[in-house]
């Protein structure tokens, strides 16, 4: 399916599960989604980790709904875990099957976002491992320099802001040097097809989608 | 006809001196200028103005202008190389920013896969495509960033000390392929600057001094008289001796294997490096060499046991370890933790070792840098070649029993070298320290060095006459 529809489509699911508080379709939506992780071959340990991190924030919501809430609530408490799980699995479905220069080509050429948009969010997606290494890294030049920079010093996250900010000058002036001017028109070495067959996919789906939240309890 | 003229240029950044005054130059369609001067002078200023990135990016021209010609009726097509090869790519794979960068320049889909093809071909990049840029080296990087612009097939390239941290065969192949370039189409044009003027004989450039803000036109004659001097300085070869087997010892490294991603780049059975010298590594560009230095520094996982004064580095704390044994990073602006000059040398100050670079030691070292008066200044809008004096003074002061240089000469000037080297040997027989340095530049080093290693073939190994 074309990326920008499938990015779509998992929004309009997460607004109507958001809007309302069905038990059964939410666990529909997650085994459907993954199925699809399955079908997609993403790998099991990705899939294991999503699962169990997901699962602390989803504890913490079931014990305070259903046992401090004034009403006890059990059944929303399932719901409001549900829907956690909804929202990262149907998550995954996009972000594990496309890459993010996948769903940027798809943006630009069928949504027609403007480019400086497109590459922008490209650019600094492509910088975060980039903090996370400069971070390790700022840690170690302060033990060089005798000082302990603890995961909560203000003087680590200022450096890397620092750096950041200077990463992104020179990645402005990098992308003008490759050609990049904004608002000109590119050409795309790859075209993201936007088929019919995407869009019938795309509708069934969302037709299916209320069939399931008007339907089930 | 003139490719570029520029006309009593002036331009100053925000409240600074003025680093270009009055500054005429005049390029003409398909020669090769070489702009050199020391580091800090305003080469690279000067290059990023005419590629029209100053003032848009900071500064302003107070005066003068530059002309840039048309060709065929559409302006003049830039192409621009810059002295840090990790900061130029927007994109994650060589492959990409090459498809990116021919999408900007409007190339035919159907024509990209061809241009891809050509300029891969043309830098030797081919089995890099596909990999990612932070696994890359820097020679490598700086071998896809050719291959981009000349992709873009500009009438005008720009080079920004490209080969700072290139060693000599990447030097010497990237040169040829320049000449090759310029010499595929009438009207192709190279603007290059460069401290270090060797090799530069075969594109037969016109040679422009850079002083005091302005720009001096050399003779045909002149400048030739400059390139064999910078090659003769350059082709000086190493007399260290191998060190003998009973000199003691600092660190040893035993079964040791060292990877980058899944790549094996090195396998030491044994190897020693000797206390209170310093050693010199050597070896072509992506054999790894700054590698072994992230591996020695506990930045990178590695195979089989370093000992640090006969203990396992893995067994000392991080924060001990590092500050016995420091790094002299190949980026500069890594090792700062502050803003200003000033507050980098407080910082520094507070856990001194170094007893050569204190109080009017210090001034006087600061003055020989070409830093004296500069506290205040913010330490990223130091030029490269003073950002890399003020790296390595900050880890002088500080004076580990260890201490790691990786490119520390890249980007200084002939005179600044002298400096340098001079600093580093006092600092070192002062303490004492051991140090390991890893430098493309070769100029004058045997003054400065006692032993060589050199990493070949996954091999580490001490080169030198026997003792």
């Amino acid at each position: 399916m074309n990326p920008s529809l499938k990015l779509f489509l998992v929004l309009i699911i997460a607004l109507e599960v958001t809007f309302t508080s069905y038990l059964y379709s939410n666990i529909v939506i997650i085994i459907l989604a993954l199925a699809y992780l399955i079908y997609r071959r993403v790998r099991w340990q990705r899939l294991a980790w999503l699962v169990i991190i997901t699962l602390v924030p989803a504890i913490a919501i079931f014990v305070t709904i259903a046992f401090f809430s004034p009403g006890h609530n059990v059944y929303f408490a399932w719901v409001l875990v549900s829907r956690l799980y909804v929202y990262v699995m149907t998550g995954s479905a996009v972000s594990c099957t496309t890459s993010a220069l996948q769903l940027v080509r798809s943006l630009e050429q069928n949504c027609h976002l403007p480019s400086k948009f497109a590459y922008g969010i490209l650019a600094a997606l492509n910088l975060f491992p980039r903090i996370a290494q400069e971070v390790r890294l700022i840690r170690i030049a302060g033990q060089m320099r005798g000082i302990t920079l603890h995961w909560w010093s203000p003087r680590l996250y200022f450096k890397a802001i620092l750096a950041a900010s200077q990463w992104a000058d020179q990645m402005a002036q990098a992308m003008e040097s490759h050609g990049f001017v904004e608002g000109q028109t590119r050409t795309s070495a790859h075209r993201v097809p936007l088929t019919r067959r995407d869009w019938t996919t795309f509708f069934i789906l969302v037709v299916v989608l209320q069939l399931l939240i008007i339907a089930l309890p | 006809m003139e490719a570029i003229s520029i006309e009593q240029l002036s331009f100053q950044f925000e409240h600074q001196h003025p680093i270009i005054s009055k500054l005429d130059m005049t390029v003409t369609a398909g020669e090769v200028a070489l702009i050199t001067g020391p580091s800090g002078c305003g080469k690279s200023t000067l290059l990023r103005l005419i590629a029209g990135l100053l003032p848009k990016y900071g500064g302003q021209v107070t005066a003068g202008q530059i002309r840039r010609a048309t060709i065929d009726r559409h302006p003049l097509r830039m192409g621009m190389l810059f002295q840090d090869p990790a900061m130029q790519f927007a994109m994650d794979t060589p492959r990409h920013e090459l498809e990116f960068t021919l999408e900007n320049c409007q190339v035919a889909p159907t024509q990209i896969p061809a241009r891809i093809q050509e300029a891969s071909n043309f830098c030797q990049i081919s089995d890099l495509l596909d990999q990612s840029i932070t696994t890359l080296s820097g020679g490598q990087q700086q071998r896809v960033a050719l291959a981009v612009v000349v992709a873009m097939h500009p009438d005008l390239l720009l080079l920004d000390e490209p080969f700072a941290a290139i060693d000599e065969a990447n030097r010497q192949f990237l040169i040829k392929q320049l000449g090759q370039w310029r010499a595929a189409q009438p009207g192709r044009t190279i603007i290059i600057t460069d401290h270090d003027c060797h090799g530069y004989a075969a594109l037969n450039p016109h040679v422009f001094q850079f002083t005091a803000g302005q720009l001096v036109a050399l003779s045909l004659f002149q400048g030739k008289a400059i390139i064999s001097r910078a090659d003769d300085a350059a082709s000086a070869p190493l007399h260290v001796p191998v060190p003998p087997t009973t000199a003691p010892t600092i660190i040893q490294l035993n079964h040791v294997n060292i990877g980058r991603g899944k790549r094996k780049l090195i396998t030491i059975p044994d190897l020693a490096i000797m206390k209170n010298k310093i050693t010199l590594l050597t070896g072509a560009n992506g054999t790894g060499k700054s590698t072994f230095f992230k591996a020695l520094t506990r930045l990178i996982p590695y195979q089989g046991e370093i000992d640090y004064r006969q203990k396992d580095i893995q067994k000392i704390s991080p924060g001990k370890y590092h500050y016995q044994v420091g790094l002299v990073f190949q980026q500069a602006n890594e090792q700062f933790l502050n803003v200003t000059v000033g507050e980098e040398l407080t910082l520094s100050a507070r856990h001194q070792r170094q007893p050569l670079l204190t109080n009017d030691h210090l001034t006087e070292v600061l003055r020989d840098f070409g830093l004296a008066g500069m506290e205040d200044r913010v330490v990223y809008s130091l030029s490269g070649g003073q950002r890399k004096k003020l790296q390595l003074l900050v880890m002088l002061m500080i004076g580990h029993p260890v201490l790691l240089l990786d490119e520390p000469f890249a980007g200084l000037d002939r005179d600044s070298l002298s400096t340098v080297f001079n600093l580093i040997k006092r600092c070192q027989q002062s303490l004492p320290q051991t140090i390991l340095i890893i430098s493309h530049q070769l100029t004058g080093l045997d003054q400065l060095v006692d032993y060589h290693l050199h990493l070949n073939d996954e091999k580490l190994t001490y080169e030198g006459v026997q003792a």
